[in-house]
């Protein structure tokens, strides 16, 4: 039941990343059979190439010697936990983006995790829209226009040293919470953007509220960047989260 | 192990023992001191007596001749209890006195020596006295001994030695009858307890320690045991009741995926209809896990795990931001959210305090709009009836994080009863939600020592997370303003 439903997201997402064409090699360590069958079979779907390691050393050899764009880490692993991988490739100077998945879903955990050299975590279970949008961020090629300090999609312009936007010739005023949304935003442009991620990185809450709150300072954003154009550029991507792109859809 | 194998083992009868030792240690020093001095004593009685007839005997000597001290001499040691006397010549040949024999060499040597001797008298007694004598010579070569007998000073020190044994003997049967009757009683009461604990153990949680009514340090003991197996037993209650509840709120969506999935699966549907039933699933899961979270979140605050992550920051600061996060989500539902802010130092888990505000101001907006039939009643204005208000400041050594809204509020009585888990008071079961915003608000309060106090606002409702403030500060502000009281937090 959980492959289909995953799979029902696949699809739906799948949409915005093989828009991309861009493809990349995952390492995905886990020891779980079933779990990691899935999510090669899930990666592949939506055109990424994924290798597998079932335990800690199988997998820090194989990190050591494949070139991948992001590692997908257990933390609990058979002969090597995931933290002491990480560590160790971090030792040798391997920079491979790394994202942390782990039961423990704590917040001390994930600091822990962090610390270690993780770039990203997320604990389980999760939405696998929720972690191909985060590896998605993570991995290099899909990197982006990292620390520019300008930003443009279609014809909306931020500029992060003046803190102004416009769009076309209209200049735009946002709140400074609204403008780092869209900074936001418009560093990831064409990829995908949980509500988790938004949470965790525009306003640094790791928690997880009851309510829409993401939802709604999003449709604000919506109303003063994308209200009274024809094309839209601030799209919700279901079951997913959010994308801004010039020409989707 | 045997009855007297436990009872020798109690610390009371080896504390006994000990007791016992020092106490004969005690008896024998003083008994050993008193007899000593009593012999010193004795002794120089003696040695004075002696001394004064011997200046008298040589003054009569000196007087009246040999034959004046032969005359003296066999006088007195004729008298009844006399002292020891013998006059020889120069060689050797007694000429007076009542001594029958001596140990050798003791007329030779000049000045005090303790001997033995036989009296004229019992020559045919086997067993020599002992004497302590004092020998002179007089001018004309002639041997004078006088001494007296020390078989007074023997009898007194045989009465110490036996008066020492015997105090012993009472001493160790006193102490040992003593020791072991405190012991068994001691024994007695840790056996009762004993018992109750291992019918505790055996799964009998309402049993009791006995409580004597003495006030001893046995029954403070019993006491603070009986305090403890009253906190157990109620968080066994409570943990049971959560339980329950956990079955009941996580059985109930889990019975509703299964039926939805059971469903689609049944009726042959459209492509459409499936996806419509499993997106469903998928928000019901989530829902599931978001439940999961807050149990283990609320899990950990309670264990105090959280504690490893504290910092130093101003709850200003958190209730600025929070309402920030939340203040469109509040006008959508056409009310305002408003906050107060002043500086409130605390050193704590931001993180924590944050979601605990959060899960406030979520109620707030959740349930905090007012009834309908007491809005034309609320003194305010209609806007200020739809304000929803957040507010951080200090207060004494207080840090004060309060959520005001003017919604029904809680009934009184319902207040200890909504911060349990996964209460939700009747009028809001049909909105979404856990049910335990409350509840993890209070634990995180609980693990910074402070508490989660639900109040009136007449109407409406006033949730306030007091939290003990950082102490450095409140050092300093305490020193600046003399009239603010100085609390250790």
């Amino acid at each position: 039941m959980h492959e289909d439903a995953g799979r029902a997201m696949v699809t739906e997402s799948s949409t915005a990343s093989t828009a991309n064409d861009r493809h990349m090699r995952l390492l995905i360590i886990e020891d779980d059979r079933e779990s990691a069958d899935y999510l090669v079979k899930a990666f592949r779907e939506v055109g990424h190439i994924a290798d597998l390691a079932g335990d800690g050393e199988e997998g820090l050899s194989l990190a050591e010697t494949g070139d991948y764009d992001v590692l997908v880490v257990d933390r609990m692993l058979p002969k090597r936990d995931g933290l002491s991988l990480i560590g160790s490739l971090r030792e040798k100077g391997n920079r491979t983006p790394v994202l942390i998945l782990s039961a423990l879903g704590q917040v001390d955990d994930r600091i822990k995790g962090l610390r270690a050299g993780g770039d990203d975590y997320l604990p389980k279970p999760y939405a696998f829209a929720e972690l191909l949008a985060r590896v998605e961020v993570l991995s290099r090629r899909h990197g982006g226009p990292a620390e520019e300090t300008s930003y443009r999609v279609g014809d909306l312009e931020l500029d992060r040293l003046s803190h102004r936007v416009a769009r076309g010739k209209d200049e735009l005023t946002l709140q400074p919470r609204e403008f780092r949304l869209l900074e936001y935003l418009m560093k990831h442009a064409g990829q995908v953007v949980t509500r988790t991620m938004l949470l965790e990185n525009v306003w640094d809450y790791h928690f997880d509220p009851q309510t829409n709150v993401i939802d709604v300072h999003i449709s604000r954003l919506r109303s003063k960047i994308d209200k009274g154009f024809e094309r839209p550029l601030l799209h919700t991507i279901r079951g997913a989260g959010y994308m801004i792109r010039d020409g989707i859809r | 192990m045997t009855a007297f194998g436990k009872l020798i083992r109690t610390t009371a009868f080896r504390l006994t023992l000990v007791y016992l030792l020092l106490f004969a240690l005690f008896a024998a020093s003083l008994l050993g001191y008193f007899a000593w001095n009593t012999r010193r004593l004795i002794t120089e009685q003696i040695t004075t007596t002696v001394n004064a007839e011997a200046g008298e005997i040589s003054e009569i000597y000196a007087r009246r001749g040999l034959r004046g001290l032969v005359f003296t001499i066999e006088n007195r040691a004729l008298r009844p209890g006399a002292n020891l006397y013998l006059v020889t010549t120069p060689t050797g040949q007694a000429v007076a006195g009542n001594v029958g024999s001596l140990a050798p060499g003791v007329m030779a040597t000049s000045g005090w020596s303790e001997t033995a001797y036989r009296r004229l008298d019992e020559q045919d007694i086997p067993r020599d006295h002992r004497a302590l004598v004092r020998v002179s010579e007089l001018s004309s070569g002639f041997r004078l001994l006088i001494g007296r007998d020390l078989e007074e000073r023997r009898r007194l020190f045989g009465i110490v030695v036996k008066a020492a044994q015997w105090s012993l003997l009472v001493v160790v049967v006193l102490g040992l009858g003593g020791g072991i009757f405190v012991a068994r009683r001691v024994l007695r009461r840790i056996d009762a307890m004993t018992g109750t604990t291992q019918r505790i153990m055996a799964g009998d949680l309402t049993g009791r320690l006995p409580v004597g009514r003495s006030g001893d340090e046995l029954d403070r003991l019993a006491e603070n045991l009986n305090a403890m197996l009253e906190r157990i037993e109620a968080l066994m209650m409570g943990l049971k009741q959560v339980s329950d509840n956990i079955a009941h709120d996580l059985k109930t969506p889990l019975t509703r995926l299964r039926n939805r999935a059971e469903e689609a699966l049944a009726k042959s549907g459209s492509e459409a209809e499936y996806r419509s039933a499993l997106e469903r699933t998928i928000e019901e899961s989530d829902g599931l896990i978001r439940t999961f979270n807050a149990l283990l979140m609320i899990a950990r605050a309670e264990s105090g795990q959280a504690r490893g992550n504290m910092d130093d920051f101003d709850a200003a600061d958190v209730a600025r931001g929070i309402q920030e996060l939340y203040e469109p989500v509040a006008e959508d539902g056409g009310m305002t959210l408003r906050v107060k802010t002043s500086p409130a130092p605390l050193h704590g888990n931001r993180e924590l305090i944050s979601q605990a505000l959060a899960n406030l101001v979520e109620n707030a907006i959740k349930y905090g709009r007012p009834l309908p039939s007491i809005q034309p009643l609320s003194a305010g204005t209609a806007a200020d009836g739809y304000e929803i208000v957040i507010e951080a400041r200090r207060d004494g050594a207080c840090v004060l994080l309060s959520v005001t809204d003017h919604g029904p509020g809680i009934p009184e009585a319902d207040r200890s009863h909504a911060v349990e888990r996964f209460v939700r008071l009747e009028a809001s079961r049909t909105q979404p939600g856990s049910g335990l915003g409350l509840s993890l608000a209070s634990a995180v309060a609980r693990l910074h020592g402070g508490e989660l106090k639900l109040g009136d606002n007449n109407p409406g409702l006033t949730a306030t997370l007091a939290i003990p403030a950082r102490t450095d500060i409140g050092d300093r502000l305490a020193a600046q303003t003399p009239d603010v009281p100085q609390k250790a937090a």
